[in-house]
């Protein structure tokens, strides 16, 4: 292939770094913001920090004397931040566990065991996503009642893992049900059995998948807001996302920011480092699937 | 029976006892929920009125069709998916398309189109909300001020908070969809892009005559998710107008009967609205991505 011109190698270049910005920009605002001094905050040039601190950081994990009163309260508010990290972290491992759990179980038996109508039961289950969210609580509240867990943690685990589900469930299966069926038959017929050969065989060759899939849930269950907020009421039960909603736009914006940005840290850590094996398990699902 | 006949059976058996997780938490989150919401619909519950709810059938679907305030719901909700998916879609394909070929820095570049779906939007929304509309005090105010102040000025009060609602929408979607569709790209041979190259020189006729015909299973799962998102989005609208809606959505239409105005059965009614519309795209979505000729494999 002859050399691309100097123009269009210039446009590329010029459209990857537009992306880059347009992409990172948000992100790094937000990064900078937390960073800053109150001085800075309001003197200084809203798109550097010319004087990184942490204090906002600090701030969140600092207990604070009591003081009485609504204007004490509000203006000397301390954060059980420690808890919502915890809590934070239980959740997000405990959804994405329960989440692979079942969608894998539920993958195998519509891709490699194919009950009848196995179409239509995929099918169904995807069709979860029609469901509008927006005034859902309310039931779910009577649910999460009945189970006895207002105001617990363990509600978020029973909801969580249903929002990513479908999804999960579609992409696994349609992987499942595409792998050939010999690889399985040649186990079974040296004498394993079905759970040795899905163990042994089957799950260590969908690792990319499962990657995809438990990416998928992490993101899904990171960007709820709602029903953090409806279900959690005490702060020490809350998890980050459903603490900072309570913050006080006008008193704490700094340390909110630093909040939002020691809740991403984890979350977009893990997210990096499997980006790849996101793609790849994508991809994967479609070659295989689809 | 036969041997082969019997074990097909413990299958099938196993089969049921796999799908039962996943179908149980189906059930208690989802199927409950939306029955209690289908039966509410036809009732007039509201938790600030003491008698028994009485049922009255379609009355509170009549009710909208004559209610302006519904249509206008409609009408924002409709432009508010149909704007966010095009942009989502078209800002998308073109992160795909720019990251399909190898170059320098791809990994990086590829990374930070990752990054807006991967950074927990639970969190960055109230970023976002407090970048938009920062307090008074801060630096950037002014300038965020007089932004907001052009743009509700040739919009109309609350066009701001709006435009950032569709901003953040569409700066997370089309991470996700460019992710989508770049799997998708994986997905497709070389073999054919390589053939295309052969047949025609204009990449345009390439473009529209190969790529987006191989990769209309993955636009169509694109838009599907995309416009669930943005049909039931009502945390995001909330969130980024602080409760003050001047653009209601459906969904937030709804959200503000049931717990303002304590009116369940209105606000059920009105959610339930949106279910036809995503059914028969979710139809469409089926006919793409699961062909029925593939029933006999």
């Amino acid at each position: 292939m002859n050399p691309r011109p100097w123009w269009a190698k210039l446009g590329h270049l010029s459209l990857l770094i537009l992306t880059t910005v347009y992409c990172l920009f948000p992100i790094y605002f937000m990064l900078v913001q937390s960073l800053k001094t109150p001085e800075e905050d309001v003197f200084g040039n809203p798109f550097i920090v010319m004087n990184p601190t942490l204090e906002n950081f600090e701030e969140l994990f600092e207990r604070k004397s009591e003081v009485r009163g609504f204007v004490g309260d509000a203006l000397r508010r301390s954060y059980p931040f420690l808890d919502w990290l915890v809590n934070t972290l239980f959740i997000f491992a405990g959804s994405v566990a329960a989440t692979l759990g079942a969608s894998v179980a539920a993958a195998y038996a519509l891709g490699r065991l194919r009950p009848p109508g196995f179409r239509w039961w995929r099918r169904a289950i995807f069709a979860a996503y029609v469901v509008p969210q927006t005034i859902l609580f309310i039931p779910l509240f009577q649910v999460v009642n009945g189970l006895g867990l207002d105001d617990n943690l363990l509600a978020l685990l029973l909801i969580y893992p249903s929002m990513a589900l479908p999804f999960c469930v579609w992409m696994l299966s349609a992987y499942f049900q595409h792998l050939p069926r010999e690889i399985e038959e040649a186990a079974l017929i040296e004498g394993a059995s079905r759970a040795t050969a899905f163990f042994r065989i089957i799950l260590p060759m969908s690792r990319p998948v499962l990657v995809a899939a438990g990416i998928f849930t992490l993101g899904t269950v990171a960007s709820d807001f709602m029903i953090a907020s409806v279900f959690l009421l005490t702060p020490h039960n809350q998890t980050i996302t459903a603490g900072l909603g309570t913050f006080d736009v006008a008193l704490d914006e700094l340390a909110a920011v630093a909040g939002v940005n020691l809740m991403a840290l984890p979350v977009v850590t893990i997210s990096a480092v499997f980006a790849r094996g996101y793609v790849r398990g994508l991809t994967a699902a479609m070659v295989e699937g689809a | 029976m036969s041997l082969r006949g019997r074990a097909r059976r413990r299958e099938i058996q196993l089969a049921y006892l796999l799908l039962s997780p996943a179908l149980l938490l189906l059930l208690t989150v989802l199927a409950y929920p939306v029955g209690w919401e289908l039966w509410t619909s036809l009732t007039d519950l509201s938790p600030l009125s003491d008698g028994p709810q009485a049922f009255v059938g379609f009355e509170n679907y009549r009710r909208f069709l004559g209610e302006a305030e519904f249509w206008r719901a409609a009408a924002v909700t409709v432009v508010y998916a149909a704007v966010t998916s095009v942009a989502k879609l078209a800002l998308g394909l073109g992160f795909a398309l720019l990251l399909a070929r190898p170059f320098r820095g791809r990994a990086l570049v590829f990374l930070a189109i990752f990054l807006p779906w991967a950074y927990p939007a639970g969190v960055s929304v109230i970023g976002w909300y407090w970048t938009l509309n920062p307090p008074t005090r801060t630096a950037y105010a002014p300038f965020m001020g007089h932004l907001k102040f052009v743009v509700d000025g040739a919009f109309g009060g609350g066009a701001w908070a709006f435009t950032s609602v569709i901003l953040f929408n569409i700066w997370r979607g089309s991470s996700f969809i460019a992710v989508l569709l770049l799997a998708g790209i994986n997905a497709i041979p070389p073999e054919l892009f390589e053939c295309a190259l052969l047949e025609s020189k204009s990449a345009w006729r390439r473009f529209h005559l190969v790529t987006v015909p191989l990769l209309k299973p993955f636009l169509a799962l694109g838009v599907f998710l995309s416009l669930t998102s943005a049909f039931a989005d009502l945390a995001n609208v909330w969130m980024l107008t602080a409760g003050r809606i001047v653009f209601p959505v459906i969904g937030t239409h709804a959200y503000w009967l049931a717990t303002k105005a304590g009116q369940f059965g209105p606000a059920s009614a009105l959610s339930l609205t949106l279910v036809p519309f995503l059914l028969g795209v979710l139809f469409l979505l089926f006919r793409l991505f699961d062909p029925p000729e593939r029933e006999a494999a």
